[in-house]
């Protein structure tokens, strides 16, 4: 009962691809021993690593007493598949439309290219050759009919013949599903449901294609479905083939080195004039353009930025121009972080998720068009007005206090938030969430009954219960003003800190709730915080959390 | 056998449509409606309607709350002069935070920023302290109306088709040093340009589920604490 035609297809597998990845990103040689540690686990073991006893899921100490010299490096998805561009390139060299499956693992359909290159040995000498000579990596080829059949092959470096499927996959362990899993939650899925089998006596692809269909989908679901058909050698889906496009590039050497933005406006123009213009005559339009400026002292600064796809025509030039006019002000002003600001030397664009003009991708419901871009083209304008800091995009992002959990970015810039909002966190403040959070923490006073401060010490005792609570009065109060320059406010002569509007009785509290964070880093902080209801006229309650740290009071947040 | 409302509305009807034949009303053109969290339906019961300017006098809470249906329905929210707004909150509450977009300090551009802002987004949340001046917010008004953009504003605005105060808010959860916030009842004053005289609503945000559950309040609130 297939649903979709078997198609034949052969598959280009590099073998361990995130290390090999890693490596050539970290300029380490083939033979060095390194592996890709991702959480607890390592993820990918380079072969010299292996043949040292390092294994594919062991801890990072474990791996490092197998192994003193292995190199551990980081888990970046974006890096494997940025790189493995150059592996497909290679691959297209060959054969005309391929499909990344994921980082590592190229889907070739093989039968016209089989005809072409004269038989199914020739094809996968060529795309080995390829890839070996314009992208530097070792890969095995594998041919067979469906999905699984042929990412075994790979592995095997075997050509099935037609028609073979079925018993070539019938020896192989129910395990071996999981490499037909092209995302990771469908792999861990996949893995739950192979244990599963393998408790129920099905340790091989064989008997799991013997079960009626029927049967595996009421027991174990679409998942199950999606085994026993790839079990039965069959296909899920036809091969999506698409043509991946070169990243355009512009580069801009300055005469001399540029220490104002007054000398870079013009420049900014030009480049993005090229950039247009390159674009233009490829036949296409990007998603993304990446800026780049070296120092004078060497250092490499990079900036992505999205513009929207297919509505830029006319005034892509001009956008682009704003935007990189603003990364170069920020950049030399040292306003948008990094190193230390210095003379700019070069200037680079770089058009990335290049697409042929006209095949932009629309949203799931409704165009590019309409509301979005009318709303887009409206936040320009206002960034047009008030500079990159004026408009703002927010995300949410892991943290313990409110201010933390906020990522701010000017509108446009790709920022990922800087800590993932799925980690645990322990010691967060409780939901509800408060809807005033200022961007820094403002004084406040905590009293006891006798309008002393209330402390609280290392070990988390508070001295005396808050009894009252003084916040900053409003700028715009005259009578707080007078109230505090009067006499019996406790001054004599000239005013400084703060103004405090009148005390305000607390009606209930709770904490101190601890928070010592980062005390690694500079910005180190050890806090406790307190949550407190105050009396507000009649009947009425204001919920702030406030913060103890270095022997002062703040207010974090208002639940207005 | 008829109701009495029945019968009623089934006069007003053939009433209307004789004056509509005979031409002694003209037809009141009604603006679409953006959609709204289920607790503010006592609060507007008109819904929140396209061109109008709802005031908004001492709670954020309630101008996100009035924004967060329709940002969850795919609608543009913009704020304008708010600086310390607490995203996690506006989150919580249902805005789709890719959205959302926040103009922190327009500083003097604040007319020619909120002007921009309401011809793309559909939703414009003004700061307490920006500034314009009274002919400026006429013509951000105005402009409102013709683009079908709904103007929040915080702090009290001349002409504002609907005034919202919060008059009391209270605070459950916490005690003497335990305890944690955990829900509040919000006394909202209600005044209307054409809804005749202010009426007191009292709603509830930011109830928990297991507090809700126990107190067996009615589906409407629930709904509003699924998005809190």
């Amino acid at each position: 009962m297939s649903v979709v035609t078997v198609v034949r297809r052969a598959v280009l597998w590099v073998p361990d691809w995130p290390v090999v990845a890693a490596m050539s990103d970290a300029g380490l040689g083939d033979d060095a021993p390194a592996a890709v540690l991702h959480g607890r686990g390592l993820v990918a073991v380079s072969a010299a690593a292996r043949a040292a006893g390092v294994r594919r899921g062991s801890t990072r100490r474990l791996a490092q007493r197998a192994c003193p010299e292995l190199a551990i490096l980081p888990y970046d998805e974006g890096r494997d598949s940025r790189l493995f561009e150059a592996v497909a390139a290679a691959a297209e060299q060959v054969v005309a439309g391929v499909e990344i499956s994921r980082p590592g693992l190229l889907m070739i359909p093989a039968d016209g290219a089989a005809r072409f290159h004269g038989s199914e040995e020739a094809l996968a000498e060529a795309l080995a050759t390829a890839v070996a000579e314009q992208a530097g990596v070792e890969c095995a080829v594998g041919a067979a009919d469906g999905l699984l059949a042929a990412v075994l092959a790979a592995r095997d470096s075997a050509l099935v013949p037609q028609g073979q499927s079925r018993p070539y996959l019938a020896p192989a362990p129910v395990e071996s599903l999981g490499l037909a899993a092209m995302e990771r939650a469908q792999r861990e899925e996949v893995e739950r449901l192979a244990s599963v089998l393998a408790r129920l006596g099905i340790v091989t692809l064989g008997d799991l294609a013997a079960l009626p269909f029927a049967d595996v989908i009421a027991r174990f679901g679409p998942v199950g479905a999606w085994a026993h058909r790839l079990a039965s050698g069959e296909d899920l889906a036809p091969p999506v083939l698409r043509r991946s496009e070169e990243d355009i590039a512009v580069e801009h050497v300055f005469e001399d080195p540029a220490e104002r933005v007054e000398q870079l406006t013009l420049v900014a123009a030009i480049a993005a004039e090229r950039l247009d213009r390159a674009l233009l005559d490829a036949g296409a339009r990007c998603g993304r353009v990446r800026i780049t400026a070296r120092t004078e002292r060497g250092h490499e600064l990079e900036r992505v930025w999205r513009t929207d796809v297919g509505t830029r025509a006319g005034a892509f030039a001009r956008h682009m121009t704003d935007r990189v006019r603003w990364q170069l002000e920020g950049w030399l002003s040292g306003t948008a972080g990094g190193p230390e600001p210095a003379p700019l030397v070069a200037l680079g664009l770089v058009a990335e998720d290049v697409v042929p003009l006209g095949s932009e991708q629309a949203y799931l419901w409704g165009g590019v068009s309409g509301a979005d871009s009318r709303a887009h083209r409206a936040l320009e304008r206002v960034q047009g007005l008030l500079g990159l800091e004026g408009v703002l995009a927010v995300a949410e992002q892991g943290g313990r206090s409110p201010r933390d959990r906020a990522h701010l970015a000017p509108w446009g810039q790709e920022a990922p938030p800087a800590r993932a909002v799925a980690h645990p966190w322990p010691g967060r403040i409780p939901d509800p969430a408060p809807a005033t959070v200022p961007p820094a923490p403002r004084p406040v006073q905590v009293l006891d009954a006798g309008g002393s401060p209330v402390t609280i010490t290392r070990r988390l005792a508070v001295s005396a219960s808050p009894t009252w609570v003084r916040l900053e009065a409003d700028p715009a109060d005259e009578r707080a003003r007078a109230a505090n320059r009067h006499p019996s406010a406790g001054h004599v002569g000239r005013i400084e800190g703060p103004v405090w509007d009148r005390p305000r009785p607390v009606e209930s509290w709770a904490g101190p709730w601890p928070v010592a964070e980062r005390w690694w880093s500079e910005d180190a902080s050890r806090r406790a915080y307190l949550q407190i209801t105050l009396q507000d006229g009649e009947g009425a309650s204001l919920a702030v959390l406030v913060a103890y740290g270095e022997a002062r009071w703040e207010l974090e947040a208002v639940y207005d | 056998m008829e109701t009495v409302e029945a019968r009623l509305a089934r006069a007003r009807a053939a009433l209307a449509g004789v004056q509509y034949r005979v031409g002694t009303t003209r037809d009141r053109w009604e603006a679409p409606t953006l959609p709204l969290a289920p607790v503010l339906d006592r609060v507007l019961p008109q819904g929140l309607r396209r061109g109008q300017v709802v005031s908004v006098i001492g709670s954020t809470s309630l101008m996100l709350a009035l924004a967060s249906a329709a940002s969850a329905e795919g609608s543009w929210t913009a704020v304008v002069g708010m600086p310390s707004l607490g995203v996690v909150a506006a989150a919580r509450r249902g805005l789709d935070l890719t959205r959302l977009a926040l103009v922190p300090h327009p500083g003097a551009q604040a007319a020619a920023a909120a002007g921009a802002c309401i011809d793309g987004m559909d939703v414009v949340i003004l700061g307490p302290r920006l500034a314009l001046s009274d002919a400026d917010r006429r013509r951000l008004a105005s402009r409102a109306r013709e683009r079908g953009t709904v103007i929040v504003a915080e702090g009290p605005w001349s002409g504002a088709h609907a005034t919202l105060t919060a008059v009391a808010s209270r605070w459950h959860g916490l005690g003497a040093g335990d305890g944690r916030l955990r829900g509040r009842d919000l006394e909202v004053r209600v005044e209307g340009r054409a809804s005749g005289p202010a009426r007191l609503v009292s709603l509830r945000l930011d109830a928990e589920a297991s507090v809700r559950r126990e107190a067996g309040v009615p589906e409407p609130l629930r709904a509003l604490g699924g998005a809190a």
